[in-house]
């Protein structure tokens, strides 16, 4: 290593001293005068170039001729400061993300904000911090335009989509790819319970620098065949050059349902049930029933009036603690931070606790070689509940009769309930996940010329989830003195990329960067797990203690990538712009006659603003156009999706096989190709700024897994079926509304809109019919279809529907089955936006988000028994009431007949639109002064007041425009569709954040 | 360090990564379909998958006689369950998506299907031809009991199921089947029966024999009115089967292993099969759900002696306090298919039929089932002494809409030949198969 610096100060020397050379030296600090240490310095359009102290201070020798030097600094606006006669400089950054020039994330190297000519949106430890949530992914929602993120339902655990510009897929996976640090995230469900759970759970918020989402081909078609769902770059924190900053962070906050459904109370619900037994002629049934369901008590003077909804839910809360210390010299910059989070859901029984912990760190060990770590772990340990098509799922108690107490007198609970009451698996049971996640990256960087530079990284992801259940004898359905089930999921991740950046200036017009790469990426994951019943007693919960073992499962899986990949990046005269790329994939996926797949992408800008003929406009001070075009791959289709298979089976416990899945040797990956046009603007010196984007993605080959007809005695087939056109438009809008000293607001608007259509699908674009969603040409993938409702007969109080067949159009029937289904609606939103407002004032910020989609329906599955006219005895809406009673009334809702089945067949009765306005997020921000803080020793105290979904503007009747049922994963499960899926939380926190 | 090692290492260890041949990964769990036909093991794996296949809970392995039993219910039992799909049964509302429906179709021809790759590749087994034979025989015999039990719930008038007689291992191709004739399956299921007869061994363990054929066959032929055939199936298989009735009633029922009684079980252990009986039928300390399905007094009033057995095989839901039926209480007991008593009841509808008296006479047998639960013997029968006697012994094993419409009985005032008590075409069945025609009434 010294032999090295040697040369290169020898170079130096020689460089100097063969011209005519003068000493400059300066100070460089950041917008606060704190000092940047390890800025870089260059000599213009030389090589020559030196970084700064520990103080921040340099000394360059530069020759004669040189007019001015170039400073730099990763996260800061780079400079060009002109030596006008002077030879001792102070020099200030600007912080990047404080103008349109941020440094973006692109996978494999970084461009700036403004030299983009992709779309990729960019958000910050600032969006995210301070949003009371356990997962990473809910804070992003309504900020980053284009991007849609859901979590399922309100437990804790939930699983969450992600949609970047819509549904690109039907059946193959359609989360983004999740990228951190450089390595691909392991983002398999591994719940054993039906109800899919978040597996990047595992991930602390605050640990998270920034979030780059890439959205458009020419972004993302570097990450080639798993680029069509988007890419989620995840950057983690790291120290910069300075003294250790410590930091710390605890808040506290309290959650509730956002909303809840009126159910009838006792009363209502004996004239509703009198009426409906009246009705059907089964009053002495509904007595006799009633009876029961009271447990003996004085039901016809309403003795007991349960709520069940406040049984199933419960007042959550949030704990959070966060800790890092950071800082660094020239030489090693560091990073370690510690999080805890603990969550009591909404729902009975639901909790989530994590504890995580993160080193990155970074040794520069000579001018050309650094090399460093980034490692973070992390241990969850979730308190789940049963998926929602249980009965011992909290919210399913909502079905209960009021007039059932929920607990003996002795305070067991009771267990005569119309279904099995919940508490008793919540007393008697327990299920609970343990999510064990290590996430590292190893890496080195080695400047082989100054123009060329050398990147090794190893990334290793391990994810061991264990997944432990004990059904006490007491529990519902149990016969078997007990039962347990224990699993353990353990899936590895290890990416090996190497990849060289040549990088150039020109003359100072031209600008080229190449980066030339190889990956290689591979994948497995053991499962096990076991059942067994028969305990000596309910103190005994583990496998060990139980008599019979009654099923063990052992698999082993895997898949790989072998990739290469190449960008170039030219920019000329600093306003024109090409760049292209291209990346070749394999993987083990795919058959070996389609084993590799190739991914180009190009894309061009230009900043119109640099030309003369804008330069000195009033108008514009930013004005770029940017297109790009590519193509990207979809290769999340399970492991062997193409093999004809036979697995193991046994009878008697006898070995036997039988086929699991039809074969097809032409599958290949879905291909979806992009066009993006984006225009991004500037008016009044940025205070008006914005972007405005038009994308048309066509996804090729879609995968499908098309249903079969049940007599061939298969399912289902994977095929390349059809084509899906997705459109949209994105447009983001930033505006500074005031800037003084004292007082900043600034408001940041996106909108997107995103309509998705089927061009085409196989056997002569038949439509494919599943559950009660369609594909048909023409149409939104995966449309409801449905029978379509038609009020109540007002003669006779039947349910009527229309039978919309051909010449019968708009006449009615009572028989659902002579009403031909329609499509009735779309289950994805075509709308979404988010607006956030930030206000300073003085020490005081305030900041607030709304978030809103529009154009989604939701169906709820569960309607047929809970709004359905007192069909089965549940208890009921509390709109039931407004049934038929006598001929002439004019109503929706249906006479109420006992088993009567009137009006209670699937149909649009039960689908509705869920639009909605949010209140995301609302941050209340105190800053205290640093004249009272200095004295104490510290350099920052912050006092914070935080909500989550505070508001909901909605004209959507069930518990949750965002819910939706968790049970069903399968590719032919029904999509859009509720079924007691619990809302989200309403969280309100307080908190306080210092640093010292 | 030298700089150039540490690039070297890189690009060696970078390259050395990148092998192409990496890619090749092979499925643990599974084997490719095309090499799963080729070898003589694998042909008996397949028939081993067709009875674990055969016996799921959604046909054979409870469901489908629970769908039998609903759908013909004359208030002999009360369905008080939450599924949706067997209260739209019971309540003769039932529509094209119904899951119990829709999983039995699938179910059953999941089966017939397996039992087709059997038999397309029987020549495979060659070690042994009585081994051939067998594993033949067992699968026609598999085949025979789905189409039969398919054709006897979906066929209306003409209309039958589709036949589909070959394996289907490609599925790429164009897989749309229109019905077959009704009388063509049900010839198709005497004739797999015939042959399977011919082919099986007298004894075969748990798996079917010759004798379970021969019994499915005297089902078969009673169902479709040929008494001759029906009686000499049912008096060739009490003659030389050697099965015997239990000593008991109780004693026919909720068995680990087969007992003397058992012609044909689908075997259900804690770690293997379904017993969906236990399901609908059973109290939650038996394994069940408490009791859906409650026995009615008017089942009850159907005995005429209290000390028949079977009048009081029956415990009380400590659940819903309803009647439950004691036939299915043993959480893991096999699954009963075909008792030696049908055989009785087969020999001596078919001798009162056909005035007959092979074998045995009409009231013989029924008073050896009559005297097997203790039941007082009878002096004199009817043919409708015959079918009350079928009742009481054979009730909840999925004889009840079966019998209605052989006897040409109503059910729930519902004539035995309406459409109401034919199930649908399932919707999924009618969307993926375009030659296929729904049902009158759906």
């Amino acid at each position: 290593m010294k032999k090295l610096s040697l040369v290169f100060g020898l170079v130096l020397f020689v460089l100097g001293t063969s011209l005519g050379q003068r000493t400059i030296s300066g100070k460089v600090s950041d917008s606060d005068g704190e000092a940047l240490i390890g800025a870089t310095i260059l000599e213009t359009g030389t090589a020559n170039g030196t970084v700064t102290d520990i103080d921040g201070n340099f000394s360059l020798v530069i020759s004669d001729d040189s007019e001015s030097i170039t400073v730099s600094y990763t996260g800061f606006t780079t400079q060009e400061v002109s030596f006008n006669g002077q030879t001792v400089f102070s020099i200030t950054l600007e912080d990047a993300s404080q103008t349109l020039d941020e440094v973006i994330i692109i996978g494999y190297g970084t461009s700036s904000k403004r030299n983009l000519t992709d779309n990729v949106a960019k958000l910050t430890s600032e969006d995210i911090a301070d949003v009371p949530i356990s997962n990473f992914q809910g804070t992003m929602s309504g900020k980053a335009p284009g991007v849609r993120v859901t979590q399922i339902n309100g437990k804790v655990d939930a699983g969450i989509n992600i949609q970047v510009r819509g549904i690109a897929s039907i059946s193959a996976g359609s989360d983004p790819l999740y990228v951190l640090d450089g390595m691909p995230l392991i983002n398999q469900n591994e719940s054993g319970n039906g109800a899919p759970t978040n597996p990047l759970l595992s991930l602390s918020p605050s640990e998270i620098e920034s979030i780059d989402i890439l959205k458009d081909a020419s972004s993302a078609a570097i990450y080639g065949a798993r680029g069509a769902n988007g890419v989620v770059l995840i950057t983690t924190k790291r120290g910069k050059a300075g003294k250790a900053k410590v930091s710390l962070n605890l808040s506290t906050g309290v959650s509730s349902p956002t909303n809840t459904v009126e159910w009838l109370n006792a009363d209502e619900y004996i004239e509703l049930f009198t009426e409906a037994a009246i009705n059907s002629d089964e009053l002495s049934y509904i007595e006799g029933l009633f009876d029961g369901l009271s447990n003996g008590t004085d039901w016809r003077n309403r003795e007991v009036d349960t709520d069940w909804n406040e049984i199933a839910f419960r007042d959550g809360s949030q704990q959070d603690a966060d800790f890092s210390i950071s800082g660094g010299d020239a030489k090693t910059v560091y990073y370690f931070g510690g999080a805890f989070n603990q969550t009591e859901g909404i729902i009975v029984g639901n909790n989530l606790e994590r504890l995580s912990g993160r080193v990155n760190i970074k040794h520069n060990f000579s001018p050309k070689f650094a090399a460093g770590l980034n490692l973070g772990m992390s241990r969850t340990t979730i308190d789940r509940v049963s998926n929602d098509n249980q009965f011992t799922t909290p919210l399913q108690a909502i079905a209960q009769a009021p007039i059932s107490p929920p607990r003996n007198a002795d305070g067991t609970p009771f267990s005569g309930t119309l279904y099995p009451n919940f508490l008793l698996e919540q007393d008697y049971a327990n299920y609970t996940t343990v999510l064990r996640r290590v996430t590292g990256k190893a890496f080195g960087e080695l400047k082989i010329f100054d123009f060329l530079k050398f990147n090794s990284d190893f990334g290793y992801d391990l994810s061991y989830q264990t997944e432990d259940q004990f059904r006490g004898s007491l529990t519902p359905f149990n016969s078997t003195n007990g039962e347990a089930y224990t699993s353990n999921a353990t899936s590895e991740n290890y990416v090996f990329s190497n990849y060289l950046t040549f990088e150039k200036e020109f003359n100072t017009t031209s600008y080229l960067n190449v980066v030339v790469g190889l990956e290689f990426n591979n994948s497995e994951r053991v499962f096990t797990s076991i059942d067994a019943i028969e305990f000596p007693s309910d103190d005994f919960q583990t496998i060990s203690s139980a008599a019979e073992v009654t099923a063990g499962v052992g698999t082993l899986t895997a898949y790989n990538f072998l990739s290469y990949f190449a960008r170039a990046t030219y920019t000329f005269n600093d306003r024109y712009f090409i760049k292209a790329s291209i990346r070749r994939d394999g993987s083990s996926r795919f058959g070996s006659n389609n084993r590799f797949g190739t991914f180009p992408a190009g894309s061009i800008g230009w900043i119109i603003s640099e030309e003369n003929f804008l330069k000195n406009s009033n108008l514009f001070s930013f004005l770029k156009a940017r297109i790009s075009y590519g193509e990207l791959g979809n290769s999340e289709i399970g492991n062997f999706p193409s093999r004809f298979l036979f697995g193991g089976v046994s009878y008697n416990k006898i070995p036997g096989i039988a086929p699991t899945q039809p074969g097809n040797n032409d599958l290949t990956w879905e291909k979806s190709k992009q066009l993006d046009i984006g225009l991004e603007f500037g008016f009044a010196k940025n205070r008006i700024s914005g972007e405005i984007d038009y994308y048309n993605k066509e996804t090729d080959g879609l995968i499908f897994s098309v249903p079969l007809p049940g007599s061939s005695g298969a399912a289902s087939i994977n095929q390349n079926i059809g084509v899906l056109e997705s459109q949209g438009v994105e447009i983001v809008l930033k505006t500074d509304n005031v800037q003084t000293n004292d007082f900043t607001w600034n408001t940041n608007f996106n909108i997107s809109y995103n309509q998705n259509e089927i061009k085409s699908l196989p056997n002569s674009s038949a439509d494919i019919i599943f559950s009660r969603n369609i594909n048909r040409v023409g149409e939104a993938v995966s449309s409801f279809y449905l029978p379509e409702y038609a009020g109540v007969d007002p003669d006779n109080g039947d349910a009527l529907y229309y039978i919309n067949g051909e010449g019968t159009g708009r006449q009615t029937t009572n028989s659902i089955g002579e009403a031909e289904r329609i499509v009735a609606g779309n289950p994805n939103p075509e709308w979404i936006a988010g607006l956030t407002n930030s206000i300073s004032f003085k020490g005081f910020d305030f900041s607030f988000t709304f978030m809103g989609e529009w154009g989604a329906s939701i169906y709820n599955a569960g309607g047929r028994f809970q709004s359905a006219n007192g069909n089965f005895e549940d208890n009921q809406t509390k709109d039931q009431l407004t049934r038929w009673q006598n001929p002439g009334d004019i109503t929706q809702v249906p006479q109420a007949r006992l088993f009567g089945f009137n009006g209670y067949g699937h149909s649009t009765r039960w689908l509705e639109d869920a639009d909605f306005i949010r209140l995301r997020n609302v941050t209340l921000s105190y800053n205290l002064p640093a004249r009272v803080l200095q004295p104490i020793g510290l350099s920052s105290l912050r006092v914070y007041l935080t909500g989550l979904n505070l508001l909901t503007f909605t004209d959507y009747m069930g518990y949750d425009p965002e819910s939706r049922s968790d049970s069903g994963s399968g590719v032919n499960a029904a999509r859009g569709q509720a079924f007691y899926s619990a809302p989200a939380p309403r969280t309100i926190s307080f908190g306080v954040n210092v640093t010292f | 360090m030298n700089l150039n090692k540490i690039l070297i290492i890189a690009l060696i260890a970078a390259i050395g990564f990148s092998c192409e041949s990496r890619l090749e990964l092979e499925p643990a769990q599974s084997i490719s379909g095309d090499f799963a036909t080729t070898s003589e093991s694998n042909i008996q794996n397949i028939l081993i998958g067709t009875y674990d296949e055969a016996g799921q809970g959604a046909s054979h392995g409870g469901s489908l006689q629970v769908i039998s039993d609903l759908l013909g219910n004359d208030d002999q039992v009360t369905w008080g369950g939450t599924f949706l799909s067997p209260a739209e049964i019971v309540n003769k509302t039932i529509l094209p998506d119904n899951g119990f429906v829709s999983s039995f179709w699938d179910n059953a021809y999941e089966v017939i299907n397996q039992a087709n790759i059997v038999i397309d590749n029987i020549d495979v087994v060659e070690s042994d031809v009585e081994k051939k034979n067998r594993i033949e025989g067992e699968a026609r015999f598999l085949r025979a009991l789905n189409y039969f039990d398919l054709n006897r719930h979906f066929s209306s008038g003409d209309m039958g199921v589709p036949l589909r007689l070959t394996g289907i291992l490609d599925y790429s191709g164009d897989l749309s089947k229109a019905r077959d004739n009704t009388s063509a399956v049900y010839q198709q299921v005497v004739s797999d029966l015939e042959a399977a007869i011919q082919l099986m061994p007298d004894d075969n363990g748990f798996y079917a024999d010759k004798y379970s054929a021969t019994a499915l066959l005297a089902r078969v032929q009673l169902y479709l009115g040929n008494y001759a055939a029906a009686r000499d199936a049912a008096n060739d298989v009490i003659e030389n089967s050697d099965h015997s009735l239990s000593s008991s009633f109780a004693a026919a029922f909720n068995h680990d292993a087969d007992n003397e009684e058992d012609l044909f079980t689908f075997q259900v252990t804690s770690q293997t099969g379904t017993n969906s009986l236990i399901t609908y039928y059973a109290s939650e300390q038996n394994g069940g759900r408490g009791g859906d399905i409650t026995v009615n007094d008017e089942y009850v009033a159907l005995f005429d002696d209290p000390n028949d057995e079977r009048a009081s095989f029956f415990y009380e839901s400590p659940q819903n306090g309803g009647r439950l039926t004691s036939k299915f209480s043993n959480q893991f007991g096999n699954v009963p298919i075909i008792r030696l008593a049908e055989m009785h009841l087969i020999r001596a509808e078919a001798n009162q039929q056909e005035g007959t008296s092979n074998g045995a006479t009409p009231l013989e047998d029924i008073n050896a089932l009559r005297a097997r639960s203790g039941a007082a013997a009878l002096s004199s029968i009817t043919l409708g002494d015959i079918h009350t006697e079928r009742e009481r012994e054979l009730a909840f094993e999925g004889f009840f809409i079966h019998d209605a419409k052989r006897i040409g009985a109503t059910v729930d005032g519902i004539p035995f030949d309406s459409p109401q008590l034919v199930l649908p075409i399932p919707q999924g069945e009618l969307d993926t198969n375009p030659s296929m025609v729904q049902n009158p009434n759906y």
